[in-house]
């Protein structure tokens, strides 16, 4: 493999990818014992247990709403698109980073993803797991799921091919199979790895089927080393398509605030942001933890620091371009919506959106911010809150002024609303235990490989 | 340098003297012209500048992407694109021309039209005369002052003692981009897109920086090429570095296409009284030819080249790649502007279109001919292939 980047970033050079020291032994051991041998801690105990008590509060709302219906939701007419919507595209905008870091961060050859890539993996499927529960759950008759499916029926009905809500199906679905298949594939190594070093009968054959055979052998290597290749190939693509579609959903349709030509790149930016804030939400306490410092290494935050400043700024790129042509459209309705979201009855939301998105994450810029751990988990709170407002105000301030005067209304989430959406991120932190008390959280083999060559520049 | 191999050391006195005969053969013309059609002289002026000034500031942009993320693409094409953002200064002149024909672009500039227009008269605050020439002003110095300061620490990296330029440089180059960002797309909402005053798409600005990125990355590709075995350069430029070259610019193909498809999916789709009159006029008449020109040779013919390895890898093949992209941006530039002419005077196509892409052009490349021999073509800090050469043989 060439290494493209001759020049190393001096900024950068003062953290490594990994702490000294390390030896193929080392980073085996100190990832494996998580899963393996260490007694397991009992934060993760109340952390699994408060998660998998919000899972069953996402259970008993939804077991309501299917004896009740969707009317024990906010959504009336005009907003008929609430919070369904809202966290749907906030969940799958989340899992954006693992796709970002795994594939198109391998294709550009860049390193220091290898410490972070299995986790934000891991984060994205259960993010779009997620995700896809909302447009389920939204379909009035969620049992018949299946008809938005294009297959030849008895009844003659078809899909809508002109429906971004049809592209929407196959997107998500393309992409929770792609990201699934390339964490799995990615997997299969260390997986083999533990079943060699589990004690546990139990452990030996569980990791031992999950394994699939691996030996290890030249010819697993060059298999798999071109499969995932050509995964993260296909996945790069999706990176980008997911979130166009789902901007589509919004800008095809001719609702002033929805029907806007920078929807595309602003939203897939947008998930970007999210998505990596996500991972530092996560990252940050889970190295202080697990004491993985010196795997997970102030290079890797930096990093991380940056992109999230760079897409935030594309997002806010997004935010001015919209606020300026609502003015230099000339036309009233955009006027109107713009106006109504500066100053309107939501006002106070997209302030804070506009804080929380935009000002928050300047202080990114200064290397001496970025270094400081603490605060980056803030900002990376607050931009995870930004992003779910920026979703809110998109759908409601756009929706709740109607053209008409006479079918304005006012939109807010009922308790129903709000169990659904607490229960999901209670499910997606409960999966998330499970996996990092399952799997390890951060890929062996890959680490081993980071050791190697690392060792062999330092020669 | 040595002077034993001066066959093959770069000349480019010789091409510049060229460039700059043609240049101003085209501008004589071109004044011709302007007496007898004032109105087309200032349309084709605007076409041929807009597509010329993609070059200096797609490499402007390119330059501070590539102090930013680094990488060895861009050591190689480093003095191509500090030669073109150094023709800045010519780039603003080229611009005054333009103040005195803007009621022959524009129709908000003209007091007669905007009086019995209320969306224009709303405009009116931002898209006047006194306003856009301040504007204009301000970016174009904008645009000097990065390029210069870019310029002038990238000499001072030349010497060894100086560590700090390195340094300048980086911390530069990330509000340098920021504000490009920011003035190009105003600069396209000011000088293309109010041409069809009415009309408005909030991904314009982005598209109009894609396309800069875009004909910056081809114009540097077949600048490399060119200059590859030429002295300094000769033995240090691999194919691997024509290989990531050759990524990022189908990067910039898929990102063209991308927005471009994009903003006309989401107008076709809105089929909105006040957008799709600007894509009715460029799908139909005799305008109907270009998209789907546009669509196989903008972007499916060089996606498909640039997926191969051996055409990447292969500088011959990959500098008609580039060639052939810079010439779709001539097209799809000229197709972005001109219908917009239709309305008021202008023709679809002019012999004084010509003129001017061969006289703003001719005296541009001459310039940036005798500008890339000013600093050794490559930065002598540059972290060097030879380790590198060694170990992939």
């Amino acid at each position: 493999m060439t290494e493209p980047v001759i020049d190393k970033p001096t900024a950068s050079a003062t953290h490594d990818v990994i702490g000294p020291g390390h030896t193929f032994g080392s980073v085996t051991d100190k990832i494996s014992v998580i899963v393996l041998t260490q007694k397991t801690p009992q934060g993760w105990w109340i952390g699994f247990g408060l998660s998998f008590l919000l899972v069953m509060v996402l259970f008993y709302a939804i077991t309501y709403l299917l004896a009740a219906g969707v009317g024990i939701w906010g959504v009336n007419v005009p907003v008929a698109w609430g919070f369904a919507i809202v966290n749907f595209v906030w969940w799958i905008g989340i899992g954006h980073a693992g796709t970002l870091i795994s594939a198109i961060l391998l294709l550009l050859r860049q390193r220091w993803r290898t410490s972070i890539n299995r986790f934000a993996e891991a984060m994205t499927l259960f993010a779009v797991a997620c995700a896809g529960i909302f447009p389920l759950i939204h379909l009035g008759r969620p049992w018949f799921f299946y008809w938005l499916f294009p297959y030849p029926n008895p009844m003659g009905i078809w899909p809508q091919f002109r429906s971004p809500l049809v592209w929407d199906v196959f997107a998500v679905s393309t992409y929770a199979t792609v990201s699934l298949l390339f964490w799995y594939i990615g997997l299969i190594p260390d997986l083999a790895t533990l079943r060699d070093r589990a004690r546990h009968r139990f452990a030996r054959m569980a990791y031992g089927i999950l394994a699939m055979g691996w030996r290890g052998s030249a010819i697993h290597w060059h298999r798999y080393e071109t499969a995932y290749l050509l995964l993260a190939g296909l996945a790069t693509p999706l990176v980008v398509s997911v979130h166009t579609i789902v901007s589509f959903d919004f800008a095809v349709g001719i609702v002033p605030g929805w029907h806007s030509t920078i929807f595309p790149p602003y939203f897939v930016a947008g998930a970007i942001y999210s998505g990596f804030a996500m991972v530092m939400t996560l990252a940050i306490p889970l190295r202080a933890a697990y004491r993985l410092q010196d795997l997970i290494t102030m290079r890797h935050l930096d990093n991380m620091a940056k992109v999230l400043l760079t897409t935030g700024l594309i997002v806010a790129y997004g935010y001015l371009m919209e606020t300026f042509f609502a003015w230099y459209s000339g036309n009233e309705f955009e006027m109107y919506m713009m106006a109504n979201r500066l100053a309107g009855p939501y006002a106070p939301m997209y302030w804070a959106l506009l804080f929380c998105n935009i000002i928050v994450p300047q202080v990114l810029w200064f290397p001496r911010l970025r270094a400081h751990v603490p605060l980056l988990f803030i900002v990376a709170l607050i931009v995870n809150i930004g992003m779910w407002l920026e979703r809110y105000i998109i759908v409601v301030t756009s929706l709740h002024r109607d053209f008409l005067p006479s079918s304005w209304g006012m939109y807010s989430g009922t308790i129903w609303d709000w169990a659904t959406f607490v229960g999901t991120i209670g499910l997606f932190l409960a999966l998330l235990f499970l996996f990092i008390r399952l799997l390890p959280m951060i890929s062996i083999f890959e680490m081993r490989e980071l050791v190697h060559t690392e060792e062999s520049e330092r020669n | 340098m040595t002077t034993g191999a001066a066959r093959q050391e770069i000349a480019t006195e010789r091409p510049a003297r060229i460039a700059f005969a043609a240049g101003a053969l085209g501008l004589a013309f071109s004044l011709l012209g302007a007496f007898f059609d004032r109105v087309q002289f200032f349309q084709s002026y605007l076409v041929a500048y807009i597509f010329w000034l993609a070059i200096p500031l797609g490499s402007l942009a390119i330059l501070m992407l590539h102090h930013l993320v680094g990488g060895a693409w861009g050591w190689v094409i480093r003095r191509l694109l500090e030669a073109a953002t150094r023709t800045l200064p010519l780039i603003a002149l080229l611009f005054v021309p333009l103040f005195f024909g803007l009621q022959a672009l524009y129709p908000w500039a003209r007091p007669e039209l905007v009086a019995g227009d209320p969306v224009l008269q709303h405009k009116a605050n931002y898209l006047n005369v006194p306003f856009f020439v301040v504007r204009a002003i301000f970016y174009l110095a904008l645009w000097g002052g990065i390029a210069y300061f870019l310029n002038r620490w990238s000499r001072q990296q030349d010497d060894v003692a100086e560590i700090s330029a390195g340094k300048r440089l980086r911390r530069l180059s990330g509000p340098g981009l920021l504000l490009y960002f920011l003035t190009m797309s105003f600069a396209a909402i000011d000088w293309i897109m109010s041409i069809d005053a009415h009309w408005f798409s909030t991904i314009y600005g982005a598209l109009w920086i894609v396309n800069q990125g875009l004909t910056g990355f081809a114009f540097a590709i077949a600048g490399l090429c060119w200059l590859e075995n030429k002295q300094p350069l000769a033995g240090l430029v691999r194919q691997d570095h024509f290989h990531d070259l050759g990524n990022l610019l189908l990067a910039f193909v898929m990102l063209w296409a991308y927005m471009a498809f994009s903003q006309y999916l989401i107008i076709w789709s809105g089929n909105l009284a006040e957008e799709i009159p600007w894509y009715i006029t460029r799908n139909t008449g005799h305008w109907r030819w270009i998209p789907p020109v546009l669509i196989i040779f903008h972007f499916f013919l060089p996606f498909f080249l640039l997926l191969l390895r051996d055409v990447k890898r292969n500088s011959g093949t990959l500098l008609w790649v580039a060639l052939g992209v810079l010439a779709m941006r001539l097209i799809d530039t000229f197709w972005l502007i001109v219908p917009g002419f239709e309305a008021t005077a202008g023709h679809p196509l002019h012999w004084l279109d010509l003129a001017l892409i061969v006289g703003i052009g001719g005296v541009w490349l001459g310039t940036f001919l005798w500008q890339l021999d000013k600093l050794p073509m490559l930065p002598l800090q540059a972290p060097l292939v030879a380790e590198e050469s060694a170990a992939h043989g």
